[in-house]
C-alpha cells in the first residue's frame, strides 16, 4: 500500500478492502444478492454464473471484493483456491430447496475441514435465501439442517433474506462488515 | 480434496450413507406402490426443474394415480382408470417453452399428459378375432343356437389353444343363470377383441439433441412392438416377436437407424432392427428375465436364478454374478459428468448392490425392500436416485460429488489373471464337422446312446441276478455263511499250483462242515486233489488250500476251472469262482 494510500485511509477518505468468497448451491441466489448490493449503475441481469464473477461493492466502512463462485458441481472445485486469501465468507443457501440441503450441508463440511479455513478464524454469514418463497424454512430450521450449531471455532450468523426485494440483506452485511472490520484492525 | 472421515462429527452424522450418498429424503408411508418402469424424472415444466413422475400401482384395484413430486412435494395428482404399466415423458412437438408430455400406458390405451392436463387417448389397434368365436356369437345374436350351446363351443376353442376374447373368456367363467342375461347384453355389440400393453419406452425420431421429438415405442401382450409417431399418433411401425415382450431397451434413431433389445416372457431376448418385420433371436436365458439394462455395447440381464449376466449385443456371454439374493429392481446409472456408467440392482435382502462391469463397487443398505429405482436429475441435483419401497415408502439419495467408485470388485472374487484370454488352438474341421453332425443328429445321438445304456443295465442286472440265484459269485452274501473266496494259480504248465484262499468274514462266528471241490473238463485237466475238506474257519483269519493241476493237452488251449465251497450235505455252493487257467507250455522231453 502506497504512502498516499495509507494517508488517505488515515483521514478516513479510502476505506478499507475486505475480500469475501461468495459460496453456495447453484440457483442460490448469490449473483441476485451481489446484483442487490452492487451501486445502481452496475446492477446486470442475473444469469447462472460460469466459474466465478469479481464483484466490487462498499458499505459506509469497507471497501468490498467479492468472489462470486458458481455453485454448480463441476465448478465447485474452484471455491477452495480462494480460501487462502478470503477475509471472510457468504454462505448462500436456497431454503426452498429442501431436497438438497444434505449437500449444502455436505459442502459447509468440506468447507469447514479445509486446511485454509480450518485453522483460521474466517466468519461465516448464511443467507437462507429466497425467504419469500411458499415451502421456503425458516433461517432457525436451516441452521439446524446444516449443523450450525457445531460451529463453534468461528463467528457465523444467519439470516433470512430475499435477494430480489433486498429483505435481510443489510443486516447480514451489517454484522460481516462489523466482523471483518475488528479483524482488519487487530491485524 | 480433504479428507472426510477423520472427524467424529462425520461419523456421527447420519445422513452419510458409506460416504458415497447423501440421504436427502426418506418417507416410509409415502404409500407409493410402484416399479422401476413407472418412475421417471423429467423437467415437464420447463422451469429447469425436474420433477419426479410416478404411475402409482395403489392396491392394484383402485387408488391408482399418477403423481408428480416437486422436490419433496406431492404436487399433483391424477387418477388412473387402470393399471398403469409404464410412464414415460417425450417432446412432442418444437413449441417453446419446452415442456415434455407424460404418456401412461394403461391396459390398451396410451393416455398422454400435456401440462400434466389429459391431452390424448391413444388406442392399439384392435385385434383380428377368430372367425369361428366370430360365427358363435353371431348365431346367439339370430337366435339360432342357445347359450349352453354356445359356451360348449367356445370351451372347445380354448382348449385347443385358441385366443378367445375378454367376452368370450368372461363368459364361460360365468354361472350356468348368469348365461343368458349376460349374452342378452352383449350379443348385439359387435365382437373386439384387444391387447394390453406391457411395456413402454421412447426413442428419438430424427435427431439425437436432449430436447429433440421422440417416438413412442410399445410392447403388448399380442407379441407386437408398435412404434408411434409423436405427432399423430398413427403406427408408423409394427414388429413382430415369438413371445410377450416385458422389457425394451430403445437406442438410435427412427429414422436412421435404431435397434431394440426386447427380453420376453419365454426367456428369450430378441434385437429388433430398422427394417425389420421381425425379430432376430440373440440370446437364450437359462431362467426368467427381471430386469434389463444396456451398458454400451453389452447387455446386461437379471435373472429370477439370482444372477446378473452380461451379453454382447451379438449374443455371446461375457460372465454372469451369483446374487445374494432375488432381485427386485433393476437401474441403470448413466453420470455424465463423471462419466460413470453401472448397473444397480435392488435385491430382496434390502440392499442395492451397484455393479460397474462386473464389479461390485458399492452397496446402498434400505430399511425396506426396495422395488422401483430411478437415476438421474431430480430438482436440480444431476446424481439423484430415488427408491421406492415395498412398504410404499420414498427414498431419495444423492450421490456425493467428491465420491469415487473404486474400479476394483469390493468382494473377494477371482483374480484378475483369470480374465486373460488363453491362446486356444483354433479348430479342426474335423472337430467342425463332428461337432455339426452332432447338432444335426442330437437327438438321434441322444436316444441311441440312451437305448444302448439301458442295454448295458439290463445286461448287467440280468448277469447279476443269474449269479446270485446260482451263488457264482466269490463273496457270499448269505448272512449265516459270511465267506470270501479267490484263488491263483502259479507255473507255467503242465503242472500248475492251485491255490484257494478262504476267509470268514463274519465278526464272530466260526464256518464248520465246509469242503471244496471243483468242476472242470477232464479231458484237459486232471486235478490232483478234486475233493478238499476245510477244517474249521475261525473268523478274520485266510486259510490256504492247494492242491497241483496238471494239463492233459499240448495243443495250446485253456478252459477255466470253477471252485466250490460247499457245506456237506447241502448240493447248492455257498460260493463259486471261475478260474481263466493259462494256456500250458508244452512238456519238454528231454
Ligand atoms: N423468489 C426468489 N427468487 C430468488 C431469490 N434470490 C434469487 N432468486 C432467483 O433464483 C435464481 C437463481 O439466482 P442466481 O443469483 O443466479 O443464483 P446463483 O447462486 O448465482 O447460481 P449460480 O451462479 O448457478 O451458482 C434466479 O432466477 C433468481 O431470480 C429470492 O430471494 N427469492
Ligand atoms: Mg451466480
Amino acid at each position: 500500500m502506497g504512502f498516499l494510500d495509507r494517508l488517505a485511509q488515515m483521514l478516513g477518505l479510502k476505506k478499507k478492502d475486505a475480500k469475501v468468497l461468495v459460496v453456495g448451491l447453484d440457483n442460490s441466489g448469490k449473483s441476485t444478492i451481489l446484483n442487490h448490493l452492487k451501486p445502481e449503475e452496475a446492477k446486470t441481469d442475473i444469469v447462472a454464473t460460469v466459474g466465478f464473477k469479481q464483484e466490487v461493492f462498499q458499505t459506509k466502512t469497507l471497501q468490498f471484493t467479492a468472489f462470486d463462485m458458481s455453485g454448480q458441481g463441476r465448478y465447485r472445485s474452484l471455491w477452495e483456491h480462494y480460501y487462502k486469501e478470503c477475509n471472510g465468507i457468504i454462505f448462500v443457501i436456497d431454503s426452498s430447496d429442501k431436497l438438497r440441503m444434505v449437500v449444502a450441508k455436505d459442502e459447509l463440511d468440506t468447507l469447514l475441514q479445509h486446511p485454509d479455513i480450518k485453522d483460521k478464524r474466517t466468519p461465516i454469514l448464511f443467507f437462507a435465501n429466497k425467504m419469500d418463497l411458499r415451502d421456503a424454512l425458516s433461517s432457525v430450521k436451516c441452521s439446524q439442517l446444516l449443523g450450525l450449531d457445531m460451529v463453534k471455532d468461528r463467528a457465523w450468523h444467519i439470516c433470512a433474506s430475499n435477494a430480489i426485494s433486498g429483505e435481510g440483506l443489510a443486516e447480514g452485511i451489517d454484522w460481516l462488515t462489523e466482523q471483518l472490520q475488528s479483524m482488519l484492525k487487530g491485524k | 480434496m480433504t479428507s472426510q472421515s477423520t472427524t467424529s462429527k462425520d461419523s456421527i452424522d447420519a445422513t452419510r450413507d458409506d460416504g458415497k450418498w447423501l440421504s436427502a429424503f426418506y418417507d416410509p408411508v409415502a404409500s407409493l406402490y410402484t416399479f422401476s418402469q413407472c418412475i421417471t424424472l423429467s423437467d415437464i415444466n420447463a422451469d429447469g426443474d425436474n420433477k419426479l413422475i410416478i404411475a402409482d400401482l395403489g392396491t392394484g384395484s383402485y387408488q391408482m394415480k399418477l403423481k408428480v413430486y416437486k422436490g419433496t412435494n406431492l404436487v399433483s395428482e391424477n387418477t388412473l382408470i387402470d393399471l398403469p404399466t409404464g410412464v414415460a415423458t417425450f417432446y412432442m412437438d418444437q413449441n417453446e417453452p419446452r415442456t415434455p408430455a407424460v404418456a401412461v400406458a394403461s391396459g390398451p390405451y396410451m393416455y398422454v399428459y400435456k401440462n400434466l392436463r389429459p391431452y390424448f387417448k391413444f388406442t392399439l389397434p384392435s385385434l383380428e378375432i377368430n372367425p369361428l368365436e366370430q360365427d358363435v356369437w353371431n348365431q346367439v345374436r339370430d337366435e339360432r343356437i342357445d347359450v349352453g350351446v354356445l359356451r360348449e363351443m367356445l370351451e372347445g376353442m380354448r382348449a385347443e389353444g385358441t385366443s378367445l376374447t375378454v367376452r368370450s373368456l368372461r363368459f364361460i367363467q360365468l354361472q350356468a343363470e348368469d348365461l343368458e342375461a349376460f349374452a342378452n347384453q352383449y350379443k348385439h355389440t359387435p365382437l373386439k377383441k384387444q391387447t394390453v400393453i406391457t411395456s413402454l419406452g421412447t426413442m428419438k425420431k430424427s435427431l439425437a439433441e436432449e430436447d429433440a421429438i421422440s417416438c413412442l415405442v410399445l410392447g403388448t401382450e399380442s407379441k407386437q412392438v408398435y412404434i408411434l409417431d409423436p405427432e399423430a399418433f398413427t403406427v408408423l411401425s409394427t414388429m413382430n416377436l415369438p413371445s410377450v415382450p416385458v422389457f425394451l431397451n430403445v437406442s438410435g434413431l427412427y429414422d436412421v437407424e435404431f435397434r431394440i433389445i426386447v427380453a420376453c416372457r419365454n426367456g428369450n431376448i430378441y434385437m429388433l432392427k430398422r427394417g425389420t418385420k421381425n425379430a432376430r433371436s440373440c440370446i437364450e436365458l437359462n431362467s426368467q428375465p427381471v430386469g434389463l439394462e444396456r451398458m454400451g455395447k453389452n447387455i446386461v440381464v437379471g435373472c429370477m436364478d439370482e444372477t446378473l449376466q452380461c451379453y454382447t449385443t451379438k449374443g455371446k456371454k461375457l460372465w454372469t454374478i451369483k446374487l445374494p439374493a432375488s432381485i427386485t429392481s433393476m437401474e441403470n446409472v448413466d453420470h455424465k459428468s463423471k462419466g460413470f456408467k453401472a448397473v444397480m440392482v435392488a435385491l430382496s435382502n434390502c440392499e442395492v448392490h451397484i455393479y460397474k462391469d462386473k464389479y461390485l463397487v458399492n452397496i446402498i443398505k434400505t430399511e425396506d425392500i426396495v422395488t422401483g429405482m430411478k437415476f438421474g436429475r431430480f430438482g436440480r441435483e444431476d446424481a439423484s436416485l430415488i427408491m421406492t419401497t415395498k412398504g410404499g415408502g420414498l427414498i431419495v439419495k444423492i450421490l456425493k460429488r467428491t465420491a469415487v467408485f473404486e474400479e476394483k470388485d469390493a468382494t473377494a472374487g477371482p483374480p484378475v489373471s483369470q480374465n486373460i484370454k488363453l491362446n486356444v488352438p483354433k479348430k479342426t474341421k474335423l472337430f467342425v464337422d463332428q461337432t455339426m453332425r452332432e447338432r444335426e443328429h442330437c437327438v438321434s445321438m441322444h436316444r441311441m446312446f440312451q437305448h444302448d445304456l439301458y442295454r448295458l443295465r439290463l445286461d448287467a442286472a440280468r448277469s447279476y441276478v443269474k449269479a446270485l440265484e446260482t451263488s457264482m459269485n466269490p463273496v457270499s452274501t448269505n448272512t449265516t455263511e459270511p465267506l470270501k473266496l479267490s484263488a491263483q494259480v502259479q507255473g507255467i504248465g503242465p503242472t500248475f499250483k492251485l491255490t484257494v484262499n478262504l476267509q470268514n468274514t463274519s465278526i464272530s462266528t466260526a464256518s464248520f462242515n465246509l469242503l471244496i471241490t471243483f468242476q472242470f473238463d477232464d479231458r484237459l485237466y486232471n486235478i490232483h486233489k478234486t475233493y478238499i475238506p476245510v477244517p474249521m474257519l475261525v473268523p478274520g483269519l485266510s486259510y490256504a488250500f492247494e492242491t497241483f493241476v496238471d494239463c492233459l493237452s499240448d495243443k495250446g488251449i485253456s478252459d477255466t476251472i470253477k471252485v466250490f465251497v460247499l457245506r456237506q450235505g447241502r448240493s447248492v455252493p455257498i460260493i463259486t469262482a471261475m478260474i481263466s487257467m493259462p494256456v500250458s507250455e508244452t512238456m519238454v522231453v528231454v
